[in-house]
């Protein structure tokens, strides 16, 4: 079904923490705990360096891409406490921001949607979630969610933008409300709203008994419902759905993994949920119609991970 | 006289290595010298190690070649020994000797003793040259006497000080002078010689004994007292009643002493169990809660440190330490230390590498396999992990270890012998009293008891308490680990989440989880809230791609391991320490976070290195199963485990197959909706090509469905449009729910350009806006009725108005007939007009309420054409959202009317109908590009404006502006 298309060896000397392709799909950024960042060329099949990035002094634990609209922009952060924002101009990748305000590592970072500007989401085991908005004229604005996990916040993720039954302005415009979706020590999920330039929790959602270790908000295609995917080191899934009329949030347990789960990711259209965790396994799980959610990463086993062997067509 | 005094080759190979990296530089052993006191001279060039049996003068360019040992037979100890701080008078040296003092010269690689001062009589405890007269020096005793003598005058002392106790420091104030401090117990005395007996000052410092005093180097009127009671408190003169600052070491300070730059300190602490922490740690006044820097190295109880002068313009500071175990030691304090404590000097002399920072890494192999109980290299936050490698064997060595800085909580006892340990715990107003007792086999998978000694809460909360405790050391035990210290720091957390729960006050200020976890100078647990890295996961980027990473083969897990992965990323350091084990003792185990030595024989502990230690541990069940050839893929398989890297190759997926979207299709499918036969013929075929059959069936059904023949007439009378017949919406609509559960937003967006028409949907918007909303019309009311339900309103109403009529009583019959009339005839438009919206309504085969959803379809299909980059497809697709994209925000050029002066948008004026921006050459109105000048305004088309300014310098119209000039200046700001 799937085919591999491209495989970099990063000559990272440490193990490689986050690996994401930017917007078109054409350049490849890696972190690792070597404490560096690569950019790869990844156009067509090739796979040339563009740049390695050092500035972290630890190990870096995830990237972001911006939209391209801002320019060739990626986010970092890392267990020195920084978030560091790159830009590349005139070829060349820099420093353009270095935000170093959380008291303990930096686990996460995420953007929003282009719609809302460029806005970073950041969580930090300090507790906190940092929101570092571009003012547009090389400032930057800092708004900082204190003790939104206690003991730490291990992900965030941002609503999309795309939110219908929302309320329209007075041009017939839907307005778009900033959201968050943040993962922690303390075992919840939990839903942050923008209201008048104040961030506040909106929902708590509870149903891991350990550490949240990533969380995800689907990507929309325009349909009312929310869909929100959480992992946890108590190695379960959990789907939680949102009707869009109400405040009710529906939780549902995908499955439960032999080993922790770590990372989650949604497909463009938000309905294949890419899971991978401490076995080294990744396994792609898809809602059928009549609403459950199947493994297709191996048809035959019906509960198989995808690895490298098993991943070709 | 025998000198045994050899460096080790092992030790200079190792500085050589470690130079960089700050730490000891220099290390002397010197066997069985037996010296009490160290000092050095006021150039930085000798050091006299003062014993009961010699006297040793050390040269701090060659310490372990230049010695010179004087004999010296006496029964007592030298208590302090101290250089003349002048550099006119280094040479001379002066030791305290039980009562009396000696007046050493070392000239010519020889010393003379030229005098001795005796009027003590109890040990003396502490002696100070005074920093502004070279001849006086300060002597202090247990006596109560201190001192002042003149050394030219040796006979009896110049002043003397009587107090009602004894004293153990004397110290001159480094800045002024004539003032001078001394220590009584917990009392710190400020004097001034030239005021006699009454001292000027009497702070009282501490509660428990007063171990060392210093006067801050820069300002005069600061001081630093180190005590019994595990604090250091500075002290301002003037102010003598409260602490300018505490810090809290968690041992009893032996010295505290500034440092000759910024605003550090350095301390040494008596240790515990007499065997404990033989570190110096460096602060940073202004960072009270945890050192910077920790010096590691001594094997035995520090006894003296002092400063190196360094000759001038040399970047580095020179630590001299004297200890116990023998050994002289240099640290170099290089730039990035001395930033650390807040000096910010701008060194030249070295390169500031801004990756190279606070590590040191020094620890001679030697040492370590004498000494089971490795000490921590160095404690920083930042690496905090690393300490935790640092396991103590036995359970006194972790008593002795344990920091006891953990808010709220306070360790009453420690027996190692009953294997006990109280400590009590606040609660708010609660006490709580613990006892925990440690099985023998502890911490090897034995966890300790927890005991509640008083019963002032509530059952539920000790077994909460109980729990967490029992959880916690658990998990340590488990891992081999001990859990004394996350034990009690755990109860803290605990007690304070209970205690602010108990409050239930809105916290202004939140705990941070500073205050919940204070970063302690030795403590891995501020890592035990991070997360254990991820290695290994996939992501979905773009569209149509999903990156996978991982770990390489060899540092996979193996399967059938019953252990999941471990949750913080403290726990990776007890695995670490737990695989050392295996290897052989080569080096120091670094953490892969710190800054290791660039010391190739270690093996640095890092996050591969988990997985690989977890790979070896199995490596027995292949070699059950190889029999012949097993050895041989054995010696592979390590080999590879060495030199392979541990990360496996990035893989990029393509995972279009598994979407329903495709991008073949959104590059080829056309968008035309003046002839959608033909459209939906292409899409067929290009549907086909890609094997979507249902697609295929899709756009032959949508050709049908938008036959012209169905087209729906503008008039009502005609009859119920396509729309309402059940092939018509309601199909479509069936057709749309279904693309929607099965997440094609490509057909949707498709489906919407063919069937909405944007016009109407703009139409709407100004409707909405207006506030006349579709919903006008009644529910129930439907024009294709025979009976129109519009008439039986209108009845209603004439019959109301008729009522309206009876009761009141109009005497103008006629104006009330017209009054009627208008009303009927709006009404009847009213009517109409609703029932014509209606219409048009029904006639769309997409139901209107929904636009805003049909808009995020094409939105989202968009994005993805762009992702793919079709940005053709997309811009065809973004046409035909009904709502216009947001207004442009920011800067943008304002034309005004030349004829009316009012603001224009677009070339023609509103309000007078005229082009609104006139060519300033042919004065006629600008529609396509245009150029002007930023300063006057003036401008015009594009082509007359270059053709002016290619000879011309100055505006066309006249004004006198001189355009070029004046727009590249403007532009240039």
């Amino acid at each position: 079904m799937v085919s591999v298309i491209n495989s970099i060896d990063t000559a990272h000397e440490d193990m490689i923490h986050d690996a994401q392709l930017d917007y078109y799909g054409t350049k490849l950024a890696t972190c690792s705990s070597d404490r560096s960042i690569k950019i790869f060329d990844v156009k067509s099949g090739q796979q040339t360096l563009i740049t390695n990035l050092l500035g972290h002094e630890g190990p870096v634990w995830q990237v972001a891409w911006a939209h391209p609209m801002f320019g060739n922009i990626l986010a970092s952060c890392g267990y020195d406490r920084k978030v560091i924002i790159w830009k590349e101009s005139n070829g060349t990748w820099g420093k353009l921001y270095e935000y170093s305000n959380h008291d303990s590592s930096v686990n996460s970072v995420c953007f929003s949607s282009h719609e809302f500007g460029l806005n970073l989401a950041c969580g930090s085991s300090d507790g906190s979630i940092s929101v570092i908005s571009s003012t547009g004229d090389g400032n930057w604005d800092i708004k900082k969610i204190n003790n939104a996990h206690t003991i730490g916040c291990n992900a965030v993720s941002w609503a999309p933008a795309v939110t219908p039954n929302s309320l329209m302005d007075h041009s017939g415009r839907p307005q778009m409300v900033k959201r968050l979706v943040s993962g922690g020590c303390d075992n919840l999920v939990k839903i942050y709203r923008e209201e008048d330039g104040q961030w506040s929790e909106e929902q708590k959602l509870e149903g891991h008994s350990d550490w949240v270790r990533d969380c995800a908000w689907a990507p929309s295609i325009g349909l009312p419902k929310s869909i929100i995917a959480s992992c946890s080191q108590d190695c379960r899934v959990i789907i939680w759905t949102n009707d869009g009329t109400s405040n009710n949030w529906s939780s549902k347990v995908l499955h439960k993994f032999n080993d922790v789960v770590w990372h989650l990711s949604w497909s463009i259209t938000g309905n294949i949920l890419a899971v991978s965790g401490g076995d080294n396994k990744v396994s792609l799980w898809k809602e059928s119609v009549e609403g459950q959610w199947v493994c297709i990463s191996d048809v035959n086993k019906g509960q198989g991970q995808v690895t490298e062997g098993q991943k070709t067509s | 006289m025998t000198t045994n005094c050899k460096a080790s080759s092992r030790e200079k190979k190792f500085l050589e290595m470690a130079a960089q990296w700050s730490g000891e530089f220099v290390v002397a052993d010197y066997g069985d010298l037996q010296a009490s006191a160290m000092a050095v001279d006021c150039l930085g060039s000798w050091a006299v190690l003062a014993g009961r049996r010699n006297l040793t003068l050390v040269n701090l360019e060659e310490p372990t070649d230049k010695v010179t040992k004087t004999a010296r037979q006496s029964k007592w100890d030298i208590s302090c020994v101290q250089w003349n701080p002048h550099a006119s008078h280094a040479h001379l040296f002066v030791t305290a000797c039980n009562q009396r003092l000696d007046l050493y010269s070392w000239k010519d690689s020889s010393t003379n003793r030229h005098c001795s001062m005796k009027a003590h009589s109890r040990t003396v405890s502490d002696i100070d040259w005074s920093p502004f007269d070279v001849n006086v020096i300060a002597s202090c005793s247990v006596d109560t006497f201190t001192y002042l003598w003149d050394v030219r005058d040796p006979k009896k002392p110049a002043v003397s000080f009587q107090t009602v106790s004894g004293a153990s420091q004397v110290k001159w104030n480094k800045v002024t002078n004539n003032t001078f401090a001394t220590a009584h117990e917990g009392d710190v005395r400020l004097w001034d010689p030239r005021k006699g007996n009454a001292p000027l000052l009497y702070i009282a410092a501490h509660l428990s004994k007063i171990h060392g005093l210093d006067w801050c180097p820069q300002i005069e009127h600061h001081l630093a007292t180190s005590s019994q009671d595990c604090t250091v408190k500075f002290w301002d003169t003037k102010n003598p009643r409260k602490a300018e600052g505490m810090l809290n070491s968690g041992s009893p300070v032996w010295r505290a002493r500034y440092t000759p730059f910024g605003h550090g300190l350095i301390t040494v602490v008596v240790p515990q169990l007499r065997r404990g922490v033989n570190s110096l740690y460096l602060w940073n006044i202004g960072n009270q809660f945890q050192p910077v820097h920790q010096f590691v190295g001594h094997t035995d109880v520090v006894l003296e440190f002092q400063w190196r002068r360094r000759p001038p313009g040399h970047g580095d500071h020179h630590l001299v330490t004297w200890s116990k175990d023998q050994s002289l030691r240099i640290w170099k304090i290089d730039s990035n230390l001395q930033k650390l404590c807040g000096d910010n000097i701008l060194d030249s002399s070295l390169e500031m590498d801004s990756t190279v920072t606070f590590e040191i890494g020094t620890m001679e192999s030697k040492e370590l396999e004498q000494d089971s109980f490795p000490s921590p290299q160095s404690s920083m936050v930042g690496d905090a992990t690393e300490i935790a490698i640092q396991q103590p064997r036995t359970l006194q060595q972790e008593f002795s270890l344990v920091n006891m800085n953990i808010p709220n909580v306070t360790i009453e006892e420690m027996d190692p012998i009953k294997r006990t340990c109280s400590v009590m715990a606040y609660s708010g107003t609660n006490k709580i009293s613990l006892v925990m007792s440690f099985p023998a086999n502890y911490p090897d998978n034995a966890a300790p008891s927890f005991d509640f000694q008083t019963q002032p809460l509530s059952k539920g909360i000790q077994k909460k308490l109980i729990k967490v405790l029992n959880e916690t050391s658990q998990r340590h035990v488990k891992r081999h680990a001990n859990c004394l210290e996350p034990c009690l720091r755990q109860l803290a957390a605990a007690l304070e989440v209970m205690n602010v729960e108990e409050r239930k006050t809105p916290d202004s200020d939140p705990y941070t989880s500073k205050r919940f976890f204070p970063i302690s100078g030795i403590g891995a647990f501020i890592d035990s809230s991070i997360p254990f890295p991820r290695t290994s996961g996939a992501r979905f980027c773009s569209a149509g791609y999903l990156v996978c990473f991982g770990r390489s083969r060899e540092a996979k897990r193996a399967p059938g391991s019953s252990e999941i992965t471990p949750k913080a990323l403290s726990e990776l350091a007890a695995y670490a320490s737990r695989a050392r084990v295996p290897r052989e003792p080569v080096g120091f185990p670094t953490f892969g976070f710190s800054r290791s030595p660039p010391n190739a024989s270690t093996e640095p502990v890092t996050i591969s290195a988990f997985y690989m230690y977890k790979e070896k541990k199995h490596r027995p069940r292949n070699k059950l199963r190889n029999t012949k050839d097993g050895s041989d893929t054995r010696m592979k398989d390590t080999d590879k485990c060495l030199r392979k890297p541990k990360v496996g190759p990035v893989q990029v997926y393509d995972i279009n197959r598994l979407l329903t979207i495709h991008k073949q299709l959104g590059e080829n499918y056309k968008i035309d909706t003046d002839d959608i036969p033909a459209m939906c013929l292409h899409n067929g075929t290009v549907s086909a090509s890609v094997g979507r059959r249902d697609l295929v069936q899709l756009w032959s059904l949508v050709a049908l469905m938008s036959s012209p023949k169905l087209a729906s007439s503008p008039n009502p009378e005609d009859g119920p449009p396509w729309g309402r017949h059940p092939f018509g919406r309601r199909m479509l609509k069936s057709l749309m729910d279904y693309y929607c559960s099965v997440y094609d937003v490509q057909t949707l967006a498709m489906l919407v350009c063919i069937f909405w028409d944007r016009q109407d949907g703009q139409r709407l918007l100004q409707h909405s806006a207006s506030r006349t909303s579709i919903d006008y019309v009644p529910a129930n009311y439907n024009p294709y009725h025979t009976v129109s339900s519009g008439s039986n309103l209108l009845k209603n109403w004439t019959a109301t108005t008729l009522k309206v009529k009876r009761s009141n009583s109009w005497s103008f019959e006629d104006s009330f007939e017209d009054y009627r009339f208008v009303d009927e005839k709006d009404n009847k438009e009213k009517v109409a007009e609703a029932e014509k919206k209606q219409h048009e309504n029904n006639c769309k085969l997409l139901d209107p309420t929904s636009h805003v959803q049909y808009d995020l379809y094409l939105k989202v299909y968009a994005d993805i054409l762009y992702r793919w980059g079709l940005r053709n497809q997309c811009n065809h697709v973004l046409k035909h959202t009904t709502m216009a994209p947001d207004a442009h925000k920011g800067v943008e050029f304002a034309v005004r009317c030349s004829h009316c002066l009012k603001d224009v948008r677009g070339a023609q004026c509103a309000s007078c109908k005229m082009a609104a921006f006139q060519c300033a050459i042919c004065h006629l109105g600008v529609r396509g590009a245009s150029n002007f000048c930023l300063a006057c305004g003036h401008g015009g088309h594009t082509m007359h404006m270059m053709e002016w300014f290619q000879v011309e310098s100055v505006c066309p119209t006249g004004c006198g502006c001189q355009c070029l000039i004046n727009s590249e200046l403007r532009s240039g700001t």
